[in-house]
């Protein structure tokens, strides 16, 4: 396989490297001598893959700290998509080349809706049923973890177990329990995994729904089974696996550098963020050992660059020191630090003066909204003097490129809301035309804003395609010179909508547009809205019924079985208060806001800094 | 301190890009905890030149590396270290300091081979390389910089060697590179085609060797710097050293 991968079939793909494995720090494993052989696959293409954190943690836990053994596969680009099928390749795994269906689980990372297509075409071309229903002990368990899976109805029937919430904290776990059932029947199988916290076996459950679509009932179907499933938790980050030998890939990939995650969580409660919900609460590893994670990393990888990853590294407790040590350690060697998100205040832009010494390239800065009214609706917790502040030290000290983002369809938007982007941008423009010697360059990024499940606006209305296109032309006419506005395309927003806060009636349609072509549908070369649009039609499913409807609070939702620990009355709460124009503070300065994760979920915020007033509060 | 090495580039990493080849030696570097010298200026970089561009889909029997170190290091030590932070599909083979001043292996390199490992059916080895030399001319499609304009190869065309048994056959090519016309491998590829080869019993090509030519003789960027320390010799490729040539 390997040999006829080498000599006939890379030569005629774009970036052979892609599918040749044998990266730095590679584990193969003896694959007679591994129990469970697993193999992890990221529904996008290799570049991207190999950059998402949540893999290369779950490759070395498995790989490193137990007995099974875990390889990799990534979606293969159209190119090479064709020669497979034309010279009859399975989809293939990159340490042993061996095909996937030679596995016993197949688990996928779902990090963004649109990526179940691709799920399907890797199915598909590992020879494997794509529906749940027809396979059977001879295929590979098929899972699925990841943010999306918050709400995982919509891809129910696709998969056989979904893992909810921290992967690193359950899978060594599910796959003992996989071992251990090796040999009973599928049904069987699913009932004693479904038993372990965290794990959704979608075909335990029946749903019914109700005339006007709404979901009637969701219930186990066997005994032992639980009503509710709740996510798993990753509780001391200090405990939790880290690897210190990640793969080093020989292509540049999208984010090609070391990686510290130094917290997980975020507890600014922005009211339309997903990530801030479900990922609570706040765990922050501590200073000493993300330095030792930090010096095992740079000597076992040679990168060049180090990023702090997490929802918002600013707010890390001991950001301070921890970029000092940093800089003071490795920035002789000529290795350098990103910050991948910097909050909107002038400490933070302190603070990436003091990392990025030298490329003085572009500053991202996040305010979301127009107007100080929507950006309390939304809770962003950031005032426009604050954010003239910044802009004003960021370009004091020499930056010349700035990029600002924000979200349009946002509830309670007016006009003036719009009108206050345009003016921010402005007077942005000015104070950096005012200290630099050349004139600079602002570019705003403006995204849609798409109403997620487990979320406070999760009983939103999402605005209509030809709403947010008459948006975008309102702000493109009132663009000034040098001002540069990109926007997301509306028709992936409605479909991105369509899908968060989707159901299991969706998989006939997501089925549809695959078999018409449908793929990468984050890339915007391979996106067909025709296809979908066909797909909904001949499935006879509405998506306006996932987007359009503002939904009353009774109403039971498809995602409310899983467990996030937040409690919907904290969501609806945040929503009343949104309509109010009410803020809620983070409740590591001003107290516990009652989200209610800390008491389900046996936790309490983790601030390494020692933010005892906060928790005490909290208590 | 200034390092010119010699490295095998396996068959495994054939498909890596330049760019791609420049940061896994950089990163085997810092794994190594290699004292390199970095360059000033505000986005400082290892002072790392690689030689002529390892085309992507060939690996490379001898390739090259300049390398300026901060500091004094023992060549035998630099290899060990270096070696055990590669890849075993990358083999450090040999290591020599070089003068300060001497010119990089971009300038002083014109020469190539490439060979091509060959399955049946494929015709006489010794008949076809006959002929291609007698020929006058030899054009090909251009592959570099005016695509698909004629190009002619033949006054880069140094040297043929062939080899050939029942099931087996190798063509050994040594061209200029740069001057008087930078032939390609793929070019070459065009060429076999073009004289009674398929593509099908090419079954492997990967660059054998880069060369200074001066006159019949191929000299390695180390052979041209066997003493250090004596006076110049006359060469244009190796003006500060001496060479036995």
């Amino acid at each position: 396989m390997k040999d006829r991968l080498f000599r006939d079939i890379l030569p005629r793909v774009a970036k052979p490297a892609r599918y040749t494995g044998s990266e730095l720090n590679m584990i193969k494993k003896d694959w007679e001598q591994a129990g469970v052989k697993m193999v992890f696959a990221f529904p996008d293409v290799y570049e991207v893959g190999m950059s998402h954190v949540g893999g290369k943690i779950l490759y070395g836990l498995v790989n490193e700290k137990s007995r099974h053994l875990l390889e990799r596969v990534f979606a293969p680009w159209p190119d090479m998509e064709a020669i497979m099928r034309e010279e009859q390749i399975p989809l293939f795994s990159l340490e042993s080349f061996r095909p996937v269906l030679d596995f016993e689980v197949l688990g996928f990372s779902l990090q963004y809706e649109l990526s179940i297509t691709n799920v399907l075409n890797m199915l598909d071309l590992a020879g494997i049923p794509l529906w749940s229903r027809e396979r059977d002990e001879a295929h590979p368990l098929v899972i699925a973890g990841g943010p999306v899976v918050f709400n995982p109805e919509p891809f129910a029937e696709f998969f056989d177990i979904f893992i909810i919430g921290d992967g690193e904290e359950v899978l060594l776990e599910f796959l003992d329990q996989v071992e251990a059932s090796r040999g009973l029947e599928r049904l069987e199988k699913l009932k004693r995994l479904a038993a372990i916290e965290g794990v959704y076996a979608p075909a335990l459950y029946s749903v019914e729904y109700r005339e006007d679509g709404t979901l009637k009932s969701f219930a186990p179907m066997f005994p032992g089974v639980p009503a509710r499933v709740r996510k798993r938790v990753v509780k001391d980050l200090d405990q939790a696996y880290y690897p210190d030998k990640p793969l080093v890939p020989y292509m540049e990939i999208t984010h090609d550098r070391a990686v510290l995650e130094v917290m997980r969580g975020c507890q600014r409660g922005c009211r339309f963020c997903h990530a801030g919900i479900v990922y609570r609460p706040v765990r922050e590893r501590s200073l000493e050992i993300l330095e030792n994670q930090a010096r095992r990393q740079l000597q076992n990888t040679g990168y060049e660059e180090i990023s702090l990853a997490s929802l918002s590294s600013l707010d890390y407790s001991g950001i301070d020191p921890l970029l000092k040590a940093l800089v003071g350690n490795y920035g002789e060697k000529g290795i350098g630090v990103s910050l991948p998100s910097l909050r909107v205040d002038a400490f933070s832009i302190d603070l990436a003066n003091e990392v990025q010494k030298v490329r003085k390239t572009t500053l991202t800065l996040a305010p979301e909204a127009g107007t100080q009214r929507l950006r309390d609706i939304i809770n962003k917790n950031v005032s426009e003097e604050q954010l003239l502040e910044a802009v004003e030290a960021a370009f004091k000290s020499g930056w010349l490129s700035l990029k600002l983002y924000f979200m349009i369809g946002l509830p309670g938007e007016r006009e003036e809301d719009l009108e206050g982007i345009i003016e921010i941008l402005q007077k942005v423009k000015y104070i950096g035309d005012k200290y630099s010697r050349r004139p600079v360059e602002i570019r705003a990024s403006l995204a849609s804003f798409v109403p997620k499940a487990h979320t406070p606006f999760q009983w939103r209305p999402q605005n209509t395609m030809a709403e947010l296109d008459s948006k975008q032309q309102f702000l493109s006419r009132r663009r000034r010179k040098r001002i540069k506005l990109s926007f997301h395309d509306s028709r992936t927003s409605y479909l991105e909508g369509a899908i968060a806060r989707g159901d299991r009636r969706l998989a006939p349609v997501i089925y549809l547009a695959w078999q018409k072509g449908c793929k990468f549908d984050a890339w915007s070369e391979y996106f067909n809205f025709d296809c979908w649009q066909d797909a909904f039609r001949e499935c006879a499913v509405d998506p306006e019924f996932y987007t359009g409807r503002q939904r009353p609070y009774e109403e039971d939702f498809p995602w409310d079985f899983i467990d996030i620990g937040v409690s919907k009355d904290f969501l609806q709460e945040e929503d009343q208060k949104a309509e109010e124009g009410l803020t809620t503070a983070d409740c590591r300065q001003e107290g516990c806001s009652d989200c209610g994760i800390c008491l389900a979920m046996e936790v309490s915020l983790n601030i390494k800094g020692g933010n005892v007033d906060a928790i005490e509060k909290q208590i | 301190m200034r390092l010119r090495s010699r490295y095998r580039v396996g068959p495994e990493l054939k498909f890596l890009g330049n760019l791609d080849m420049m940061h896994l030696m950089e990163r085997s570097l810092r794994r190594a905890v290699i004292p390199y010298a970095l360059s000033e200026g505000f986005n400082p970089h290892i002072k790392l030149s690689m030689g002529t561009v390892l085309p992507v889909g060939l690996w490379g029997e001898n390739e090259y590396f300049d390398l300026e170190l901060s500091q004094r290091m023992d060549t035998i030590d630099f290899r060990q270290k270096l070696s055990a932070a590669l890849p075993s599909c990358l083999q450090l083979e040999e290591c020599q300091e070089i003068a300060d001043g001497a010119p990089s292996l971009m300038k002083i390199i014109n020469a190539a081979s490439y060979v091509f490992l060959l399955e049946p059916p494929f015709p006489s080895l010794d008949k076809w390389k006959e002929e291609l030399l007698a020929r006058p001319s030899l054009t090909v499609r251009s592959r570099g910089k005016k695509k698909g304009l004629d190009k002619e190869l033949r006054t880069g065309i140094y040297r043929i060697e062939v080899e050939q048994s029942l099931n087996f056959g190798r063509v050994e090519i040594w061209v200029a590179v740069g001057e008087p016309v930078n032939v390609r491998y793929d070019e070459l590829g065009e060429l076999l085609l073009q004289t009674g080869f398929t593509q099908k019993s090419i079954a492997e090509v990967f660059r054998s060797g880069n060369y200074i030519r001066e006159g019949s003789s191929y000299l390695s960027p180390l052979e041209v710097l066997l003493d250090k320390h004596t006076s110049p010799c006359g060469h244009s490729w190796c003006s500060t050293l001496r060479c036995h040539y």
